[in-house]
């Protein structure tokens, strides 16, 4: 049976609290936690790029939850008679198709945007947690049929069944598009999560707690899950822009979000065909999708130098 | 190594099996008519003699199994919606266009994108380096269908290079599969440029250089040949992308692709074009998942002892 | 490590895009071409077409097909610009009573040397009647006496078939016997599933005789080349019998799916002719080119109402006139529609008369004044309204407007956007009961208003609205036995007032008559003309001195 399949190696790393932990690995987690997480932090905030990168995100995430709120226009009003102006003070982002305000309507747009992705990402996280774990801790049978079956379910083409899941539902709000754009990616979380915790299944700490009669729900939970915790941190700022990308690839191909609501994804599309015209109705949602994207993978290339020691070596600066 | 792959190649039997289950009851949930294509209703007797003659009025066990048999003896049945056509004659025609479309995109990405990594990493912190990093995250950052539409505005109105659409000239073969492989591309570049500066660090290297080799020996017999196995492993993941990504292409550059045809047959509910498409995709998959795995077999022969 | 030159990457990114918006304005201009009279050399037309094409007169459906076939095979008739039929292959024709008489041309011949003869349309036309092919143009033959029976058939069919009254009595004669008095029957004749198909090339290959190899016709182009869902390449038939007055030597057509790669394919002098849907937000940009053209078509979009739901006349009626047409249109669609003044739509031969003044019910900007005050008769409104529509450009936009639009008098209303096969799926009829509005529309099959009217009989599966008016189903009928077109068109009035009058129950709210926007190179926007069913003849085009 093998333990480290090819594939987890793009994007898995080693068994990174054993190495960091250092005296607190023996004494069990709580120990090597405490000094993991400060250790990491201190780290990320070295790397400027990735503290930046946080800041713009966090930023933004607030922008999307904020402003729609206080913002003087209503996003969902039709003023035909403002349709596609330019950028102005009264819209700085000026206006659609329908004369909205195209400020507040990228921050909506964003807020589902962000949950879209959020919520994708927790699904793929909590079906990779189950399946991996399960798989990775009790080895043996139950793991060569898991595996097996994620073998079977890699050849799944993806794109056709989320169009026909997509058809078959019907209305697309923002459940569905979480359901379809988190059904086939969880395959590589359950894979990370399984090699982790076949990795970490072999220390003492853990050995002493079976010896000492632990459950195995017990285990899995206080011991073996917290230390994967950082690699699924890291898993999911790496699964976000895939998602975003994603849900923005289903608005270009017509299984956006239904109107009045909008997602990035559905109003770049939507701008596509305007930007002759009126190059801002694409580029602003187009940008903001951009953004996030760019921001989420600093994020997670960050976190992975912080979590992961080795590469301190070739870090510069 | 041959039972390896000859296991591997057994496995796509059930795998196949469960994609025509899941997609047969996917379609049959579907709804809708194939036969209906505009806002007029089908006239009762014409409905009737649709369904008799594409056996769509027989039980759902007896279409499941008429269709089993219909892929392992490679006929996939006639198209609901081209009347005129076999979904055999459809994925004749059209999916060679989309395997060529992958495979430039491809092409490209691995041509430009993994020297540029190789190139970055040893000039490390030049204005290459950053040039390249800049350029790597927009082609990860930015829809595609956003820098497709850019370029043809540029590239093909604009500056008149090339066609804007079509896939028939060597010309017009450009800009799609560039198009499609700028992510790829920016895959690749970050990966090797980071597994590159990870390997010349190596002790490995450091001794070698300590004996004195020269630098384009050690990059080539040692750097390269470790820093390039993520770069395989993530062609498997990237050629999931391409595939799903080549329907944007195909819609915005007007190429008479498999991807297009598979969204309008799914929205004209033409289900045995559907259902051919897919098992088509799964098989393409699965092979080069195979394939992968065997390279990276034969480059690291650390896995080829785990692999039991 | 790599934070510097990510940061620096990070801020050249944010520069180039800002870059990029400010220099994204406007666009180049195209070279005009001043339309000049002489004959260009190259006689070949480069001709952009929206979707894939079927090549068989029986089973083709989309309007691509009907414009490739109507110039690759020869009908019995075809339709002049004033929509009248004018003989094509049929020299002339006569009509007694139920019995109508084509005389066929002599002389005529295939692309593969066989004679023309009426007995090559008598098997086309049976064929499309065939169960086994199942062809969706069927109805359009069932005026024939005998054709509904042998289509509705389930076996043993080939007794019925010759029960069907279309008979090649000699070679240049085709004998059709109606069900009954049908004036409009000839102009139906121009419609593409009564072309005439090769028995020969048929036979021989039932399922692939419409391959470019295969393939046999007799119209003014015969097919060079044929890329599924790509291309088309047409070139002169010299043997047509008007060879002579055939300006273009070749035709390519190219299918270009995405609306904006059209336009950008157009501006990069790839097509001459955009002969597709512009995307809306393009037209205002676009309609003030020379290139742009504009021609209305015989169909008209409407919102329907489930009378179910909406059970009170003054609602319906309120809802109808807070509809600011020329704002959507102007704002929305783009595509320069006309406001409906009622079902029938503009083009329609007596359309005066049909329509008169126009609905009370349909302003063209609203009237919101009106509807508020008809709202107000209404006891027990329903003010929180379900529309359905279908996705694609420009439908969500124009129920969103719609929306806004009902929110002034008083109704609130929710959007739902369904994928199409869904959609018609859900419409029934009936409708269900959580819908009360849909969107839809019906364009023209031939050009006689009794296409339009019957859709509004109680058993038609094209009503959807649960409109059901015993009257109305007898005036029908009577409309079909009267063959003189003056008393037609005046039952026709009756009709339309019935439905969208002063006192007509207003089961939809008409929207506008569609239109066909297209860009047409100046070298040959003179001669390229499309008509009211989008129809294209290729024999009068040529291309000029540019």
């Amino acid at each position: 049976m093998s333990t480290t399949d090819p594939r987890d190696a793009v994007v898995a790393e080693p068994a990174v609290p054993e190495v960091v932990a250092g005296a607190g690995a023996h004494a069990g987690a709580p120990m090597a936690r405490a000094s993991l997480w400060r250790d990491a932090w201190r780290r990320y905030l070295q790397n400027k790029g990735a503290v930046i990168a946080g800041a713009i995100f966090l930023l933004i995430v607030l922008f999307c939850l904020i402003w729609p709120i206080i913002s003087p226009h209503d996003a969902n009003k039709v003023d035909l008679t403002q349709a596609r102006q330019g950028p102005s003070l009264e819209h700085p982002l000026g206006t659609d198709a329908f004369g909205r305000d195209m400020l507040t309507r990228v921050a909506l747009a964003g807020r589902i945007s962000l949950a879209i992705g959020l919520g994708a990402t927790v699904a793929i996280l909590v079906f990779g947690v189950i399946y991996g774990s399960t798989a990775g801790f009790f080895g043996g049978r139950l793991d060569n049929i898991q595996m097996r079956l994620l073998d079977a379910l890699y050849g799944l083409p993806y794109l056709p069944f989320a169009i026909i899941l997509l058809a078959i539902i019907g209305t697309i709000n923002m459940w569905t598009m979480i359901l379809a754009l988190s059904i086939a990616s969880w395959f590589t979380a359950a894979r990370i999560v399984r090699g982790q915790i076949i990795t970490l299944k072999q220390n003492d700490y853990v050995r002493a707690a079976q010896a000492l009669g632990a459950r195995w729900y017990r285990i899995l939970s206080r011991h073996l899950l917290p230390n994967t915790l950082g690699v699924l941190i890291i898993a999911m700022f790496l699964e976000l822009p895939g998602v975003i990308l994603g849900e923005a690839f289903l608005g270009f191909i017509g299984l956006g979000i239904s109107p009045p609501d909008a997602s990035l994804g559905s109003m770049a599309e939507e701008g596509r065909s305007e930007y002759r015209a009126n190059p801002h109705i694409m580029f602003v949602p187009g940008l903001a999708i951009a953004i996030l994207v760019l921001c989420a993978n600093f994020i997670a290339d960050g976190m992975r130098d912080a979590l992961d020691p080795r590469t301190r070596e070739t870090k510069e600066g | 190594m041959t039972a390896f792959i000859i296991r591997r190649i057994l496995w796509t039997i059930p795998v196949l099996l469960l994609v025509i289950f899941l997609t047969f009851v996917m379609m049959k949930q579907i709804g809708g008519n194939p036969f209906r294509r505009t806002e007029r209703a089908v006239p009762v007797a014409i409905q009737q003699n649709l369904e008799r003659k594409f056996n769509l009025d027989e039980p759902w066990y007896v279409q499941y199994a008429l269709y089993v048999k219909g892929v392992f003896t490679f006929d996939l049945g006639p198209s609901l919606v081209s009347r005129d056509r076999t979904v055999n004659d459809i994925i004749r025609e059209h999916a060679p266009k989309s395997l060529e479309l992958g495979f430039y995109a491809m092409l490209w990405a691995i041509v430009l994108g993994i020297p540029a990594g190789v190139i970055a990493a040893l000039r490390h912190n030049s204005i290459f380096d950053y040039g390249l990093m800049f350029f790597s995250n927009v082609g990860f950052a930015v829809p595609s269908f956003l820098v497709a539409t850019l370029l043809i505005y540029y590239v093909a109105l604009k500056w008149g290079l090339v066609p804007t659409n079509g896939w028939t000239t060597w010309e017009s073969k450009i800009l799609p599969s560039f198009a499609l492989g700028l992510l790829p591309m920016a895959y690749f570049a970050r990966l090797v440029r980071g597994s590159m500066l990870e390997t010349l660090q190596q002790d490995y290297v450091r001794t070698a250089r300590a004996k004195g080799l020269r630098q384009r020996r050690i990059i080539v017999r040692h750097v390269l040949r470790n820093s390039l196995i993520p770069a395989i492993t993530a062609i498997a993941p990237l050629l999931g992308f391409i595939i799903t990504g080549s329907f944007v292409i195909e819609v915005i550059f007007s190429i008479p692709g498999i991807g297009r045809y598979f969204v309008t047959s799914v929205s004209s509910r033409d289900y045995s074009v559907v259902m051919g498409i897919t098992v088509l995709t799964s098989v393409v998959i699965v092979l080069a998942n195979l394939v992968v795995d065997i390279l990276y077999g034969i480059l690291d022969p650390r896995t080829r002892e785990a692999r039991t | 490590m790599l934070s510097r030159n990510r940061w620096l990457s990070a801020v050249l990114l944010s520069l180039v895009a800002v870059l990029l918006v400010v220099g994204c304005g406007g666009d180049d201009d195209e070279g005009g071409n001043g339309g000049g009279g002489a004959a260009a050399a190259d006689q070949t037309l480069k001709w952009g077409l929206g979707s894939e094409f079927l090549l068989d007169p029986g089973l083709a459906t989309d309007t691509t097909s009907s414009k490739i076939l109507s110039n690759i095979f020869d009908g019995l008739v075809k339709l002049n610009n004033d929509l009248e039929a004018e003989p094509a292959a049929a020299e002339s024709w006569d009509e007694n009573g139920k019995v109508v008489t084509f005389h066929l041309r002599e002389g005529m011949k295939w692309t593969n040397g066989d004679p023309v003869t009426a007995g090559d349309y008598e098997f086309a036309w049976k064929r499309a009647l065939s169960p086994e092919l199942g062809s969706d143009y069927a109805y359009q033959l069932t005026g024939i006496q005998g054709a509904a029976e042998y289509n509705e058939c389930e076996n043993n069919c080939n007794a019925l078939r010759d029960k069907v009254m279309v008979q090649a009595t000699d070679p240049q004669t085709l004998k059709v016997t109606l069900t009954s008095v049908q004036p409009w029957f000839i102009e139906q004749v121009a419609h593409h599933v009564f072309l005439p198909v090769n028995p020969k090339a048929v036979q021989a290959a039932p399922e692939r005789w419409t391959r470019p190899e295969n393939i046999v016709t007799n119209g003014a182009f015969k097919v060079e080349d044929a890329q599924p869902s790509a291309s088309i390449t047409l070139v002169k038939n010299a043997d047509w019998r008007d060879a002579a007055n055939v300006k273009l030597e070749r035709v390519e057509g190219r299918i270009i799916v995405d609306g904006t790669t059209a336009v950008q394919s157009f501006e990069a002098g790839e097509v001459d002719v955009l002969d597709e849907q512009l995307p809306p937000a393009e037209i205002p940009r676009l309609k003030d080119t020379p290139e742009y053209e504009l021609y209305t078509g015989l169909g008209t979009t409407y919102y329907g109402f489930n009378m179910k739901n909406i059970t009170d006349i003054n609602q319906r009626r309120a809802m109808s006139l807070a509809v600011n047409r020329r704002q959507i249109i102007d704002t929305i669609t783009q595509a320069n529609e006309i406001p409906a003044k009622g079902f029938t739509p503009e083009g329609m031969p007596g359309f005066e008369e049909i329509v008169g003044e126009g609905s009370p019910w349909t302003p063209e900007a609203g009237d919101i004044d009106q509807a508020k005050e008809y709202m107000a008769k209404v006891q027990g409104p329903k003010q929180k309204v379900a529309i359905v529509t279908n996705e694609g450009d420009p439908n969500k936009d124009v129920a969103v407007a719609l929306q806004s639009m009902w929110k002034e008098i008083g109704v609130d209303s929710t959007i739902r956007v369904m994928e199409w096969q869904q959609y018609l799926e859900y419409l029934g009829p009936p409708p269900p009961g959580a819908v009360d509005l849909f969107r839809l529309g019906w364009v023209g099959d031939f050009v006689d208003d009794i296409n339009f009217l019957e859709l509004w009989t109680c058993e038609s599966g094209n009503n959807n609205t649960g409109f059901c008016d015993k009257e109305y189903d007898a005036l029908v009928e009577k409309a079909k036995a009267t063959p003189d077109d003056a008393e037609r068109t005046e039952i026709y009035n009756q009709l339309e007032a019935k439905l969208t009058g002063q006192d007509g129950a207003l089961p939809f709210i008409p929207m506008w008559s569609i239109s066909y926007n297209n860009l047409e190179r100046e070298s040959v926007k003179e001669t390229f003309q499309i008509n009211l069913l989008d129809q294209v003849d290729l024999t009068t085009v040529e291309i000029k001195e540019s």
